[in-house]
């Protein structure tokens, strides 16, 4: 992974062109295949197909030949990558190098856990891809095989906009590389699919490892990415208008004491979505854990107040809660969303509150390695007037010490 | 003791106005039962409810065939620290009273002050009535079959299988199976506590007959949808391929054992540091298979999950349910469970005092398995 | 294939028998085949049944408890409670079609050299001819 400063600055970037004929995952893997191949990467973390054939999981590859159900567009995402690779690595990097075959958001959630130490990125060589999202896993159950052929068609089509998709994935503006993220953190190589011409993808290093991959492989540097360049900023300034509209949308159906508990009036309490977060990384979550479990009496009491108390209690001070936890950190993946039981909305609602905690701290979630938690530092006497007003004074008098 | 009553209200006015009288009177300062809760453009938002005041009362809908969470997790939520100090009433479904029993032989509940109040039951719907827009119906077709002693079309699959469907610990239980429930109730008082509660309630009871028939003809009803379900599912799951294929899609939400009313572990061992892998580990694990599964212990979880409460597996249906793929969770869990319960002659819930069978032994007992 | 396959056995011995039991196999110079990978325990009612799952699903081709005789074990108890969780894993694992044939139960006393040698033996050549524990190559456990 690397850090870059401008986007302009990708404006010379150059790939190597692999031909689809067949298919993009064919191409990338017939790639993917060689880096094991000469000893490039000594295994890879990439989605394969179960073996009944119905799902996909991830899965560490030393022995190529297992690739053969390999399949780095995988449809579905039962497992958001970044978790699977923060069980490989968080007690420290394997002695391996390992090619993580991830999606954007996954690489994001990485980058976010690596700074919450929770992944170790040492060893790891990051290959992402042009996202067209992904099927809900309710959608996908309901016939595998359909969700397969769909998939793959959208894919040929290069259709980045399909409402089949999640939701939270029809809405999502940073379906690539970051190129038009001001200094942000990069793959080490991408493999770029949109607006290239003549039936090909493109491998485009990043980093150091990546052109050595690339170079070690034989693959040329020959094609230039204006195409994708211009394509990627496209779609992505679409999905963010389409973000826009459904966050207005959003904001009048939930927002309000009012009308945010009515989001969750159906939620069971299962707590299936913060396990699936792939940011929710905590071995025991505070929301389970004894710091909310009180006496029968209090219970009682509480119930008393109001003339009934809904139980399990607190499962909107979970939900909240949670949004407090880790909302700076979401990347919107939808992950949560697919693990609902209930149907519950929970992928956009938390997508929605943490656009807006994000932006409020200036952050986005796995934009750039070195950027700090917001909630790890802060700026004295010049931030977030509006929550405290002596900062205020102080910033309109214009007096700084 | 027991003793069977009967009079002609029916039965959800019945257990209504029972309860109400129940706040009013004092002998109960709450009751936790099935309730609407937040009110939504679509009608039905159940939950459990703590209700302490009669006008909240009227939210609740106690036998509504549903089951969000199993009630006895949420009793043992309740009591966990320590008994209640006021009386409290509580309607559960069989199965849930047998979990709470289960919990309590844990300790991690108390029974004092507990009126404990259950029903025959019919089973429940799964979730995809709930949300698929189709409950009134589904309802409706629901209590048609329960009157008339059948198994409804939409409940869960171990319900269906279920042979457990009267209470063994309740105070008071109210039949609901193969009766007329508009017109009568007709209950069975199981202990003095029953009896002595429904002192004052102002309800004229002529005393019956038990007919064992209904029951009866039911248990073979379901025995035999158990005998079905078990085998297919045996055939679906039966070594390590199958096994494979079957829980090839779980995504390890862990929403099964979470849920789960048994699963009562603060940390499960299964979520700790115990079964994390150190990195060489991995190292080793793809040099001898030529890859591995991430993050791993897809099988250890659910077999290991097995040994750990199969025993008192009490069959509610609850972990497929919350299954987000789909996996049949419940019904390979009553399966195994069973076969683990039948090795002890042990019914999950049914009697207190019987000690969880691996917490006590025979000095002669299982010699065919050491090797001599 | 069995020729050429050596069983790679797990055995989770209780420090006061088993394990005593199997030092003196060896300062008595008993022959016995080095097949099983032992681990020492305070007592057979230690072993966890997750052990026994976890051992299986890593590839040991068989996995072995060993313990002090009913009535002998010096926590008093401690393998009467092994002897059932035994059962259990035995159902569990033939519930689950998973060979429970895999799992073992042994008591050997501290005295016992020759038993274990012979136990040990045995043991591994049943387990040779029951050839390597299919789980051992699954990608997906
Ligand atoms: S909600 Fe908070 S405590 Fe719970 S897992 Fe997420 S970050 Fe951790
Ligand atoms: S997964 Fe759904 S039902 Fe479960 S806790 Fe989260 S929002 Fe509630
Ligand atoms: S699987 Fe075992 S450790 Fe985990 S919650 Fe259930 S009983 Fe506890
Ligand atoms: S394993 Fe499943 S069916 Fe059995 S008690 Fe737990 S939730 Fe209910
Ligand atoms: S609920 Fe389903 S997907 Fe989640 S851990 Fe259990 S079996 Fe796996
Ligand atoms: S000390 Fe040997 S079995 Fe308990």
């Amino acid at each position: 992974m690397v850090s870059g400063n401008k986007s302009s600055d990708s404006i010379d970037l150059k790939g190597a062109p692999l031909s689809l004929a067949e298919g993009a995952r064919g191409a990338l893997l017939s790639f993917l295949r060689e880096t094991l191949d000469n000893g490039l990467l000594d295994a890879l973390l990439i989605p394969m197909k179960v073996p009944a054939g119905d799902s996909y999981a991830w899965v560490l590859v030393k022995d190529k030949s297992l690739l053969e159900d390999a399949n780095p567009f995988a449809p579905i995402m039962p497992v958001q990558g970044a978790r699977a690779l923060s069980s490989i690595t968080k007690h420290g990097a394997p002695d391996l190098r390992i090619g993580a075959v991830l999606r954007p958001c996954e690489q994001r959630a990485a980058i976010e856990l690596c700074k919450l130490k929770q992944l170790d990125m040492e060893k790891v060589v990051f290959i992402t891809l042009d996202c067209p999202g992904v099927i809900p896993l309710k959608d996908w159950f309901s016939d595998p095989e359909k969700g397969e052929t769909q998939f793959q068609q959208l894919l040929e089509k290069g259709d980045f906009l399909s409402p089949q998709m999640r939701p939270v994935c029809q809405i999502c503006d940073k379906m690539s590389a970051p190129i038009d993220v001001d200094n942000a953190t990069f793959p080490d190589i991408h493999f770029a699919l949109l607006g290239v011409p003549e039936n090909k993808g493109l491998l485009i290093p990043f980093s150091d490892i990546g052109n050595e991959l690339l170079e070690k492989t034989g693959q040329a540097l020959s094609s230039d990415t204006q195409t994708w360049q211009s394509k990627v900023k496209e779609i992505n300034a679409q999905k963010c208008g389409k973000r826009k509209t459904a966050h207005e949308k959003l904001d009048k159906e939930i927002s309000g004491p009012e009308k945010f508990p009515k989001a969750f009036a159906f939620c069971i309490n299962c707590h299936n979505c913060m396990r699936v977060c792939p940011v929710c990384y905590c071995q025991k979550c505070y929301f389970d854990s004894e710091m909310l479990k009180h006496s029968a009496d209090t219970y009682l009491e509480r119930s008393m107040k109001k003339g009934s108390l809904w139980f399990k209690p607190d499962s909107l001070l979970f939900q909240i809660g949670r949004l407090s936890h880790m909302s700076l950190s979401c990347v919107s993946c939808g992950t949560c969303q697919d693990a609902c039981p209930m149907d519950i909305i929970v992928g956009q609602v938390f997508a929605f509150s943490s656009d807006q905690t994000q932006q409020a701290f200036e952050y986005a979630a796995g934009r750039n390695l070195d950027e700090t938690l917001p909630m790890r530092i802060y700026q004295e006497d010049k931030e977030l007037p509006e929550v405290c007003s002596m900062c205020k004074d102080v910033l309109e008098s214009g007096e700084d010490q | 003791m027991s003793k069977i009553l009967k009079t002609n209200k029916g039965a959800e006015k019945c257990l209504q106005d029972f309860l109400k009288h129940l706040l009013e009177s004092g002998k109960a300062k709450a009751v936790m039962a099935l309730s609407k809760t937040v009110a939504t453009d679509q009608d039905y938002t159940l939950n459990y409810s703590l209700i302490s005041s009669t006008e909240e009362l009227d939210n609740a809908l106690p036998f509504f065939p549903l089951m969000p969470a199993n009630a006895g997790k949420l009793v043992s939520y309740l009591t966990l620290k320590g008994p209640i100090s006021a009386p409290i009433a509580v309607v559960l479904k069989p199965c849930e009273l047998r979990a709470f029993v289960e919990l309590v032989k844990r300790e991690q509940g108390h029974l004092d002050n507990l009126l404990i109040i259950s029903h025959s039951c019919g089973g429940v719907l799964t979730f995809d009535s709930y949300l698929n827009g189709n409950l009134d119906q589904d309802i409706k077709a629901y209590w048609g079959a329960v009157r008339k002693n059948q198994i409804p079309d939409k409940v869960r699959p171990t319900c269906k299988a279920c042979i457990h469907f009267e209470p063994y610990t309740a105070d008071i239980s109210f039949d609901l199976i193969g009766q007329d429930l508009d017109q009568t109730c007709q209950i069975t008082v199981m202990t003095d506590k029953g009896e002595s509660i429904l002192d004052g309630f102002d309800v004229k009871w002529t005393e019956t007959k038990a007919d064992p028939k209904t029951a009866q003809d039911l248990k073979a009803l379901r025995q035999k949808a158990k005998d079905g379900l078990f085998e297919s599912i045996n055939a679906d799951i039966y070594g390590i391929d199958n096994l494979i294929d079957v829980f090839g899609r779980c995504i390890g939400c862990h929403g099964c054992s979470n849920t789960c009313p048994i699963c009562y572990c603060i940390l499960c061992d299964f979520e700790s540091k115990d079964h994390e892998f150190e990195p060489n580990i991995f190292e080793a694990e793809i040099i001898k298979r030529g890859g591995l599964r991430v993050p791993p212990n897809t099988l250890l979880f659910h077999i290991g999950r097995l040994s750990h409460m199969g025993i008192s597996c009490v069959s509610c249906g609850l972990c497929s349910d919350v299954c987000p793929v789909e996996i049949p969770v419940s019904t390979i869990f009553s399966k195994v469970g069973e076969a683990i319960q039948d090795l002890f002659k042990y019914i999950p819930g049914k009697d207190l005092e019987e000690k969880i069978p691996l917490t006590k032994f025979e000095k002669q007992e299982f010699e065919e398995i050491e090797d001599k | 294939m069995s020729d050429t396959f050596e069983p790679r056995i797990v055995g989770f011995f209780c420090k006061w028998c088993t394990y005593a039991g199997a030092d003196l196999a060896g300062t008595s110079r008993l022959q016995y085949p080095p097949n099983v990978l032992p681990i020492r325990v305070m007592c057979s009612s230690r072993v966890d049944p997750v052990f026994l799952i976890t051992a299986y699903l890593r590839g040991a081709d068989a996995v072995l408890i060993g313990g002090c005789h009913p009535g002998d074990c010096h926590y008093i108890e401690g393998n009467y409670y092994t002897r059932r969780r035994m059962a259990m894993m035995k159902t569990i694992f033939e519930s689950l079609g998973l060979e429970p044939e895999r799992l073992r139960l042994s008591w050997i006393s501290a005295s016992e050299g020759p038993r274990f040698a012979s136990v040990i033996t045995e043991y591994t050549e049943n387990t040779r001819k029951k050839g390597p524990n299919p789980v051992k190559s699954k990608v997906f456990i």
